[in-house]
Parts: C-alpha cells; structure tokens; sequence
C-alpha cells in the first residue's frame, strides 16, 4: 500500500501508560497513512488519544509511556527503532510540531529570534544572520506586522495570535515535510483562528508539507482535510476523504459527532447544541468489542462479544462496526 | 534593563533611608542615652555633661542628620568600651565575616546548584536519593555540631587543618564548608523543585519538539529559568550567614562581624551594636539588589514591573 508518494505509513500503534490503576491503553492499535501535501484531520472527543497520538509520532511520549507499532515508517524508514539521537535529528527539521497553547509554549527567557535562530542552527549549517533572514522570510508568509522588531521580543510582549504565528514560523524554519499541529488554534478568538487555518493551509500548499491536524471541531476540518480519521477511546472508528466521511458516515459515533455541528437555521442558541449522551468507557484495562456501544443506539449484543472488524469500503473509506454502510447520512445537510 | 536598574536603585535609596532612621532610634530605645551612659552612680551634673559632650541636648532631627552625615564620611561614633572610633574597629571585622560568607556561599552553589540540576533531571534515582539525604543531613545538623566535628576530625584525629583563626587559606576551609553545608540544602532543594517544574513546561517540550539537543535544551532552555527563584534565596542566605556567623566565629576563633555584634550587646557597646546593624542592613539591601538585577537578566518579564 505504501507508495513513493507516502510519507508517513502508521500501523497497528499503540500507546500504553502504565498507571496505579492498570495499563492504561490510551491507543489501541491505530492505522493511517499520509501522503506528500496532503492533510489528515484526527477528530474525536477530549481524551480519545488524539495527542498522544501525535506525541507518539514525534517520539515525545512521557518518559514512562510505552510506544509500539507493527509498522512506523516516515518517508520510507523506519522510525520505530531509531535511536534517539538520529530522531532528534528528524525533529523540527523533517518533521514539526506546533501545540495548542501559544502563551505557555514559548519560552519566557529567551527573545523570539533567540528561538527561531537556536532551531535552524541546529539542523542546518547557517549563520545567525542567514537563521534570521528565514525567520524573516517565513513571517512575510505568515503575515507578521513589524518583522524585524518582533525578532526582538520576548514572548510576553506579543499577542496570543503572533505567538502562535511565531510558533509556526518556527515549526516552519528547516522547511519540514510533516508538520503535526495539535489544535493550533483552539486557545484563540474565532477570528484569529480563520486567519491561521488560512495562514496554514496556504504555507501548506506552498510548500507541499503533509499536515496532521488535530482538532475536536468539525467546522475546521470541513474547510481544512484532505482525509479525516474519527477517533473513539484510543481507536480509529473511521476514515477516508472528507467528503466521503461527512456525505457518509457510517459508524454512529460519526453520526453523532456531525449531528452535533451547529448549522445554520438549525439550532438557534449554542445551549440547544446536542451533544452525544453518556460518558467514553475507561481506558485502563482490555476492552472487548465495540468501545461505543454504552453510548450507541444501534448496539447489540453481538457488539459486545467480539471485536468489531474493520470494514472497508471499495473507495477507500472504511469504519469499525457490524452495521451496513450508510447511504443517507445526516451529513447531507452539512455544506462544506 | 537600564531603566529597570534605575527605578529599583531608587526604591534601594528610600529602603537605605528608612533603614538609617529606625537604626538611629535605636539609641532611644533603653531610654535617655546620657542617662544610661552615665550609669548607676551618675550624678545630676555627670549626666549633663554627658548630654552637652554627645549632642543629646539638640533637636532630634539635627541629630540624625549629624549622625548620618558621620556615617556618610565614614565616622561611625566612638565604641564605649574600647573607647576607639567605632570605624577603626568595625571594618577589618566586617570584611573578615564578609569574606568568609563570600567564598561559602560561593560553594554552597558550586555544590547545591549542581546536585539540584542532577537531581531534578533523574527524579527518584540514586543520584537523586543521595542529594536528598545530603540535604536532610546538612538541615538536620546543628551548625556548632558540625563544627566541632569537623574540628575532632580534622585538627584533632588527623591534624591537618588549623582550628583557629583566619591567617592562611588553610584556616578557611572548615568554617567556610560549615557555613556552605548550613546553605546549599535550601539551594540544591529549590533548584531541584524548579527543574522538575520547567522540564515538564510546555516550552521545553516545544524546545524538544523542535529536536534542540538534551545538552542545550538543559542548559539554555530550562535551567535559566529554573535559577531564577535560587538567585533570591542565594542572596538571603547569604544575609542570614553574615547574621548567623556568631557560631562558627565562635568555635573557629575568629575576630569577625558576628563575634563582635555578640559581644557587643553583651557590653551594652551601643555606637558599635548601632553600627553593625546599619552595615548589615546595607550590606542586605545591596544584596536583595544584585539579586534583583540579576533576576531581571535571567527574566524578562520581570523587568516591567
Ligand atoms: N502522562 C499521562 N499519564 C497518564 N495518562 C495520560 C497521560 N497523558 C494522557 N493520558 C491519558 O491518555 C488519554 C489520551 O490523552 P490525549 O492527551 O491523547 O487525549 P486527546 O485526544 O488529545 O484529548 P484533548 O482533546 O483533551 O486534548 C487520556 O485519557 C489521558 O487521560
Ligand atoms: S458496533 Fe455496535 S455498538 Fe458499536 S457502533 Fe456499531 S452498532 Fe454501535
Ligand atoms: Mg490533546
């Protein structure tokens, strides 16, 4: 399946914390690949495994966190096995990550271009003059006011927005080939946020990095995936093309997730917004069959016998549960 | 940074003024100073006299301002009892406390700061075990104790270091490592809870993520920002040594600041206790300054307010 264009091949990861409690298994065998230029949304509900999985991509894992994989490739090698040496090398150069928290993920004792300058230097033989001449490139494409002023600055004295783009611009310095941004702009003002997905997705176009985007917001994965995979308690429920998944989704959970999108003329007030009931199973321990299924209308008993195969779908979309393909779907009326 | 050393060299002025003044009322404290010079069997006349010879008889505020202004030009007054201008006997014992509190600090960080970094780095390991047992070890025990222990050991089993006084390099070495094992625990127990604090920062995770090498992530990233509430404590037990050297003074025979203060009060030697409270004072005031100017290097934010 893996082909000259793919850049990450994900199979059967998993991420299991021990805990007082019991191994907890925060994902639970996942499968996904990503082409060249190409953006996966991961969406799913808070605490699904959505970070770790990102965590675990990067080789950021908490010290005590176990990462396995049957398979681990980034542009065609293996990274499961590699020293941490050489995937210290890979990170902020090949690959990158921006967080969700642009007040805290600076750091407060050192100026901007201090940080930007630090990272280039560190992958690429420059001086801090040609360090800063990129920093200065990239915030031109990033739409930074006062450019050279800003290299200056510590991060208290900007903005959570500009820190944010300063976070990008340095994700961005050794021109990497994937970049991971884990909900890049949920800690912002609505209109902040259109202005980064727009500021991502046309950085990303122009220079054809693959992006995974993890995000809980559906509005921002209609305007920014490719492909999306739907997490649920440490598994992938279902993926494929946005639009495959959003005119067709076929596990409940999905159903659920985009019933709950607030459109337009239909729910008038946020308060009225539903919302899937019932809580996500604990994580800590073995789990057989449908992990949804305490929360499912459609559930029975054979959901709880065995574990629920995968179905694949002809044209590349596929999901995790016994029922039939949907041909309606309630994502008719959700307008991309 | 400037304008920030300027502003907090002005607040240090005002606190130095405020500081001159509460020591000057000192000498009211016990009541008339002539009155108490003169002692029990001063007459009426010897007690006059007194006033006139010392200037208690003009209005207070001429007197701070007299008295001040002595300071300023370096006349501290005249001790009582070695009836010696107080400057002459003050500033060889002040730089003699100073000295040793200097070199002791210096290694209570040259050991804490490390131990604390090494710890914090591996919590719950060996190398962490052992400086925490370091640290209950040097909190535990009474710093006279450790003293004479050393003493025993050293001058006593294996005589190999002077016990008294402060005349060769030699003679510095116990009393300094008395002094620095009564500091570095705080210092190695702070640096050690900041860098278990900043390690687990969003910002080292970004400095990680963006595959800055463990060396630098350490030194640049996370340990700059770990130091910045040990600057402070530094510099107070810094203070408090000074304050606290009557002890090892006292065991090591040494003619210092803290042996003199002691003996002082014991003497009733009012122009002295007076002068060794200003100097202390200043002598903090600056430090909590260096220590503030430091801080405001090592954090920005810290320069706006
Ligand atoms: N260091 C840790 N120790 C123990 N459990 C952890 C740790 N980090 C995460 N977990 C658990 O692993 C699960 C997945 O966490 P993760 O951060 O990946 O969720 P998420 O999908 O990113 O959620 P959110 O939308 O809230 O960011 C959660 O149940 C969380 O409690
Ligand atoms: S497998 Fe069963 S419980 Fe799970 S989502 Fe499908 S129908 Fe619901
Ligand atoms: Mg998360």
């Amino acid at each position: 399946m893996s082909t000259a264009d793919t850049l990450l091949d994900v199979r059967g990861l998993r991420v299991d914390i021990p805990t007082p409690n019991g191994m907890l298994h925060a994902v639970r065998g996942i499968d996904f690949d990503l082409k060249r230029g190409e953006t996966l949304c991961l969406v799913g509900e808070s605490g699904c495994g959505k970070s770790l999985t990102a965590m675990a991509l990067m080789g950021l894992l908490p010290r005590k966190a176990l990462r396995t994989a049957d398979r681990l490739e980034f542009q065609g090698n293996d990274i499961l096995s590699l020293p941490e040496k050489a995937f210290n090398r890979l990170r902020g150069n090949r690959m990158a990550m921006i967080f969700q928290e642009p007040m805290t993920s600076l750091n407060p004792a050192l100026t901007i271009g201090q940080q930007l300058v630090d990272v280039h230097r560190q992958h690429r033989n420059v001086s801090t003059k040609e360090a800063r001449e990129r920093a200065l490139f990239l915030f031109e494409k990033i739409g930074v006011s006062a450019p050279v002023e800003r290299l200056k600055q510590y991060p208290h004295e900007l903005s959570g927005g500009l820190r944010q783009r300063m976070m990008i611009a340095m994700a961005l310095m050794c021109g990497p080939q994937l970049l991971l941004a884990d909900e890049p702009t949920t800690a912002l003002d609505v209109t902040i946020q259109a202005e980064l997905l727009r500021v991502l997705r046309n950085l990303q176009e122009e220079f054809g990095m693959g992006m995974i985007l993890i995000t809980h917001d559906l509005g921002v994965v209609s305007r920014m995936a490719d492909k999306v995979a739907v997490m649920y308690a440490g598994e992938i429920v279902e993926r494929g093309d946005v639009y495959q998944v959003f005119n067709r989704p076929s596990h409940p959970y999905t159903r659920g997730l985009l019933e709950c999108l607030p459109i337009p003329g239909r729910h008038k007030h946020m308060a009225h917004l539903p919302s899937i009931p019932g809580v996500v199973p604990s994580l800590i321990g073995d789990l057989t069959g449908c992990a949804f299924r305490e929360r499912c209308q459609y559930a029975e008993d054979r959901c709880g016998e065995a574990d629920i195969d995968w179905r694949q779908l002809p044209d590349g979309q596929g999901y995790q549960c016994i029922l039939p393909a949907s041909s309606d779907g309630v994502a008719s009326e959700v307008s991309r | 940074m400037y304008r920030y050393i300027l502003r907090r060299s002005v607040s240090g002025l005002l606190l130095i003024l405020a500081v001159s003044l509460a020591t000057f009322f000192l000498m009211f404290a016990g009541g008339d100073p002539a009155t108490r010079m003169a002692g029990e069997s001063g007459s009426v006349a010897d007690i006059i006299r007194i006033r006139e010879a010392y200037g208690f008889d003009r209005p207070i505020i001429m007197q701070y301002l007299s008295w001040l202004g002595g300071f300023l030009t370096g006349d501290l007054g005249r001790s009582l009892y070695f009836d010696l201008p107080v400057s002459s006997i003050l500033v060889e014992r002040m730089f003699t406390t100073m000295r040793l509190g200097a070199c002791a600090i210096l290694l209570a960080v040259a050991i804490g700061v490390p131990l604390g970094v090494a710890a914090g780095c591996h919590p719950n390991t060996k190398i962490d075990r052992f400086a925490l047992l370091f640290a209950v070890v040097g909190q535990a025990m009474p710093t006279f104790w450790f003293a004479l222990l050393l003493v025993i050991a050293f001058s006593v089993t294996f005589p190999i270091l002077p016990s008294s006084g402060l005349d060769s390099w030699k003679h510095y070495i116990m009393p300094m490592v008395v002094l620095s094992y009564f500091a570095a625990p705080a210092i190695m127990r702070l640096t050690r809870s900041g860098m278990i604090g900043v390690l687990d920062t969003d910002y080292i995770r970004t400095a990680r993520a963006m595959g800055i090498v463990p060396r630098k992530v350490l030194m640049k990233y996370a340990l700059r920002n770990a130091l910045i509430p040990v600057v402070s404590l530094a510099a107070a037990q810094f203070g408090y040594m000074l304050a606290g050297s009557v002890v090892v003074e006292s065991v090591f025979a040494i003619h210092g600041a803290g042996r003199l203060a002691w003996e002082s009060i014991l003497r009733s030697d009012l122009p002295v206790i007076q002068a060794l409270v200003l100097c202390f004072s200043l002598f903090y005031i600056v430090l909590t300054f260096l220590a503030d100017v430091v801080n405001a290097w090592l954090d920005p934010r810290m320069r706006i307010s």
